[in-house]
């Protein structure tokens, strides 16, 4: 599929644009003729419209200052791949998918009562993704869609609270090795390390969790804007955890070696050595998602 | 028309269609997702902090966090001192303001002089003034937490250590302003007909083991600023003399101050420094004019009912402050044997270190032929310079300077392990040895340290050198005492020598020996210390103080003697009359009591004295380890719950982050990840180029 831009023209009319949203799309070739009042992104607006307890928790989260509001940037790619499909929807919906939306919706909304806001939001996320593949064709890039909106949730703190401890054991396990394969003299006690003798911690902001979060953001961002077929996006999907773990490892060890001298690191110089690491982290998922389209 | 069919569909067929490779995938991914939510829901992790154990010991603050919480609420510090004789009356004023939008609980650790009687509270919010009343200290602490839960301002006054205080005022609701006073007095006793009033402003960061990993108690979180970061605290101090002689040679060795009649009975002083003022202890020095001190026998006479049953107030108290005659230098000096302790933790770290090596210098380089040394330097570890104590030869003397040299000061502060290897030590019952302890005191064992040097040097002086410019006085004072020694404080590396002198005079020639003291004519009780007929030694130019509790008529004198270089010496006080205005006899005595009694309890172990102590506390108003000051508001002000709020100090000048170690995370390098918003712009950057150029793939 063609990646269209002329329609960014769009924006420069408002009413047309607003026409567009609530009015049924007019495709290029009509498929069925079962008669609609409301445009397919007038129907998921209704659908994330009585799923807005969510809403209201998801902007508080990102208000509150409790975890960086990355969220955002995965829902804008998300609203903007679905505004530049809106020509491909369906006119009809799958029924299947639009039961599976409601029954979701409605479980979703149930679920505020008895489970935690954040697996009532990923409820809720689930839901709305039912509801996109009810209106998308088969061969549209829907998992990616359904990745952003998962990625739009506030899951930071909550990955950092659970997966954080066993990411910097493993990643300081890893450094350990490689620098005593340089010959460094290194050792690990539990999420620590020494080197050289001097102490150096992998504490929580070193896990890599932010790493993870933008490695499959930039994966399912590519996939969805290059409009990448379900089954390829989600085979390569378990790659993009290697390449992460392989990034924050050697992004690591190279800050280890460093710091442990006696100079210490400057603080420019650790940036810039963690914004190389992630960038060829990202890079090389790029390069991964480019492949599987051929 | 097209069939329209979905995914799910095919599910509803009997017998089930095989999947397709994508709903393979699909079923996995649900799978993992279900598997996610039961892990998150049955999970026993649950980020649950109400059983947590409370925070332990210093640490850096952190900047940031919510903007709605005004995190520095304490905004400034005043103190007021007005010295009458050898009394001084401090009111220190803390002053909270809340200027953010959210109910806060100011919490404050600070010093206190080790002299200190803290006997007054009162909390002014607003127009209103809350008086606080002493009471017992896990009965106070309810309290206090009571009125915090039903929205009512709080103030609550706790004593940690006798020379570190904290302060809790809860409820201070956005935009409210309170000032919190306390009123506390102390002894200013000459030592060389030389007065020093000392106000500490800060804690220094203390190394201790938490109680969490078995650490002999527990020590509350102190927030810390970074090195070199100014506390954003305003200190004024402002000194008022009503001496009964006119006041000479003023001069403060810690800070710059403005000095109003200077030459008159009745001078000010004022704080005059343009830089930080609040990371160092306030040490104001003077002298009386002609050589004199105000000294000799004062008497307060209470007004109330005279009995036990009655309230203090129909007491009478007794302060005798007895100036030593002159050292006379001996003709014949038996040689002697010196042990120095020196303290090489990260605490000590630069200034202060360097301070200690000057002082090691003076006091090592000047050690005479015929006696003998050893030094031990100590952190998390201790390394002796010799196994046994060796001539102080030239060669010695050389050797050992150069190991005190090569330390660079690191790591914990492990005293105890120290002075036990020290009582240890080999003696030699024909010489006498003098065990010197160079320390900054930024340790919370003092009651360990107290009662080894008094179950196990009893055969030795102990004389402790404070190093640096906000000394563990407690400490320092506390060795010296259960040593039988002096305390030697030196804040700057130019005072190392005269304080070497000092303690070089005061070994040589002891200036009051077989000390006692009787009243003729006066009948006195509740005296301390409470055995008059052995009074210790006096060393320095100090003077014996002797307070206690007297009745019926005010007549007859005191008798004091001992035996001097030159003989028996014999001092005769006689009986004034009493001074209405010396009420502050009361809280001094029962400070002395209270000191006492604190001394056999650390030497006893547990708290054996509790009940006396609280008595004490209770019955004469003044906060103790066991009693403490509240204040509680009628008015419900507040339905939300106050946030908690440290107040960070600054570190000590000259103390570097070191002294703030490994086991606290910020001083140990890290590798955390780049900022988010970079982060998120490299990724926006890569994926704009990879869609611009997909033509290119």
């Amino acid at each position: 599929m063609a990646f269209d831009l002329t329609a960014a023209s769009a924006w420069e009319r408002p009413r047309a644009a607003l026409a567009a949203l609530l009015l049924p799309a007019r495709p290029a070739h009509v498929i069925a003729c079962r008669p609609s009042y409301l445009s397919p992104l007038g129907w998921l607006g209704l659908q994330a419209l009585a799923l807005w307890p969510h809403g209201v928790w998801l902007a508080r989260r990102a208000a509150d200052g409790s975890d960086d509001p990355l969220g955002l940037a995965a829902l804008a790619v998300f609203a903007f791949v679905l505004w530049r499909m809106r020509p491909q929807l369906r006119i009809a919906p799958q029924t299947g998918w639009l039961a599976g939306a409601a029954a979701l919706t409605a479980i979703a909304n149930l679920a505020l009562f008895f489970a935690p806001p954040l697996v009532a939001a990923l409820l809720a996320a689930f839901a709305l993704g039912a509801g996109m593949m009810a209106w998308q064709r088969a061969d549209a890039a829907r998992a990616p869609l359904v990745g952003l909106l998962l990625l739009a949730l506030p899951l930071l703190a909550s990955l950092q609270y659970y997966g954080g401890y066993p990411l910097r054991l493993l990643t300081a396990e890893a450094s350990t090795a490689l620098l005593q394969l340089a010959g460094v003299a290194a050792e690990r006690s539990g999420a620590a390390m020494t080197v050289r003798g001097q102490l150096v911690i992998v504490d929580a902001p070193c896990s890599g969790v932010q790493m993870v979060w933008m490695a499959y953001f930039c994966a399912c961002a590519v996939a969805a804007l290059g409009a990448l077929p379900d089954g390829a996006f989600l085979r390569r999907l378990p790659l993009v955890g290697g390449l992460v773990l392989v990034g924050n490892v050697l992004r690591n060890t190279v800050l280890v070696a460093l710091e442990a001298r006696p100079q210490g690191l400057a603080p420019a110089a650790h940036e810039a050595i963690g914004v190389a690491a992630l960038a060829a982290v990202c890079a090389a998922v790029l390069l991964l998602m480019r492949r599987s389209t051929r | 028309m097209r069939r329209v069919r979905g995914p799910l569909f095919p599910l509803l067929r009997h017998p089930v269609a095989p999947l397709t490779r994508t709903g393979r995938v699909v079923v996995c991914t649900l799978l993992a997702v279900w598997a996610f939510l039961l892990l998150v829901a049955w999970s026993p992790a649950h980020a649950d902090d109400a059983e947590a154990l409370p925070a332990e010991g210093p640490y850096f603050q952190v900047a940031g966090g919510d903007p709605s919480i005004d995190r520095l609420p304490l905004k400034s510090t005043r103190v007021d001192v007005r010295v009458a004789g050898v009394i001084a009356d401090v009111t220190v004023t803390q002053h909270y303001r809340n200027e953010g939008r959210r109910p806060i609980e100011a919490r404050y650790v600070f010093p206190g002089s080790t002299r200190a009687a803290v006997h007054a509270m009162q909390v002014r919010l607003g127009d209103r003034v809350l008086h606080a009343q002493i009471d017992e200290k896990q009965r106070a602490r309810i309290r206090h937490e009571t009125a915090k839960r039903e929205g009512k301002t709080s103030a609550l006054l706790e004593q940690h250590r006798p020379n570190v205080f904290r302060m809790n005022v809860a409820n201070i609701l956005p935009g409210d302003d309170v000032q919190v006073e306390l009123r506390y007095t102390e002894l200013v006793a000459p030592t060389d007909g030389r007065y020093e009033f000392v106000f500490p402003t800060v804690v220094g960061p203390r190394y201790h083991v938490p109680a969490t990993a078995g650490g002999p108690s527990h020590v509350p979180a102190t927030a810390h600023l970074g090195e070199g970061e100014a506390s954003n605290t305003r200190f004024e101090l402002n000194l008022r003399f009503a001496s009964p002689l006119p006041v000479h040679e003023l001069h403060s060795t810690s800070h710059a101050i403005e000095v109003q009649g200077e030459g008159s009975a009745q001078a000010e002083v004022a704080l005059n420094d343009a830089g930080p003022r609040n990371d160092r202890d306030f040490i104001l020095a003077w002298r009386l004019a002609g050589e004199r001190t105000a000294t000799g026998l004062m008497l307060f006479k209470g007004e109330g009912r005279h009995d036990d049953d009655a309230g203090p107030e129909g007491e009478n108290f007794f302060l005798a402050l007895v100036e030593p005659p002159r050292a006379i230098a001996p003709s014949q000096i038996n040689p002697r044997e010196y042990v120095f302790v020196v303290d090489v933790s990260g605490s000590m770290h630069g200034h202060p270190l360097a301070t200690a090596k000057t002082l090691l210098r003076n006091l090592i380089g000047h050690l005479r032929p015929s006696d003998s040394f050893n030094v031990l330097l100590f952190s998390g570890s201790s390394q002796m310079l010799a196994e046994r104590p060796v001539p102080a030869t030239r060669a010695n003397i050389e050797r050992a300077l150069a190991t005190i040299d090569a330390a660079r000061g690191g790591g914990s502060t492990e005293i105890v392990p120290a002075l036990r290897r020290i009582a240890a030590l080999p003696k030699n019952a024909d010489v006498a040895r003098s065990v010197i302890v160079v320390t900054d005191g930024y340790v919370t064992v003092e009651n360990q340290v107290f009662e080894l040097i008094r179950r196990n040097l009893g055969n030795s002086n102990v004389f402790a050198f404070g190093i640096g410019s906000a000394v563990n006085r407690h400490l320092i004072e506390g060795i010296a005492r259960a040593g039988q020694g002096e305390p030697f404080i030196v804040t700057k590396p130019e005072l190392a020598a005269a304080q070497a002198e000092r303690l070089r005079r005061m070994i040589e020639a002891p200036v009051l020996t077989g000390l006692r003291a009787r009243f003729d004519g006066l009948e006195v009780y509740d005296v301390e210390p409470a055995a008059l007929d052995a009074l210790p030694d006096v060393l320095g130019g100090r003077p014996v103080v002797v307070v206690g509790k007297w009745r019926g008529e005010p007549r007859g004198h005191l008798v004091l003697e001992g035996r001097a270089a030159n003989g028996t010496h014999s001092e005769v006080v006689p009986v004034g009359t009493p001074d209405a205005q010396a009420v502050a006899l009361r809280h001094l005595w029962a400070r002395g009591r209270i000191q006492q009694l604190s001394d056999q309890e650390a030497l006893e172990g547990g708290s054996a004295r509790r009940d006396e102590i609280t008595a004490l506390g209770l019955r004469y108003s003044l906060l103790t380890q066991y009693t403490s000051f509240i204040a509680v508001d009628r008015v419900v002000r507040t339905g939300e719950a106050a946030v908690p709020v440290d107040t960070p100090l600054p570190l000590p000048q000259g103390v570097s982050k070191q002294a703030i170690g490994p086991a606290v995370g910020v001083a140990v390098p890290s590798t955390p990840e780049p900022a988010a918003w970079l982060a998120l712009l490299v990724v926006a950057v890569l994926v704009g180029a990879a869609v611009v150029n997909r033509r290119v793939w």
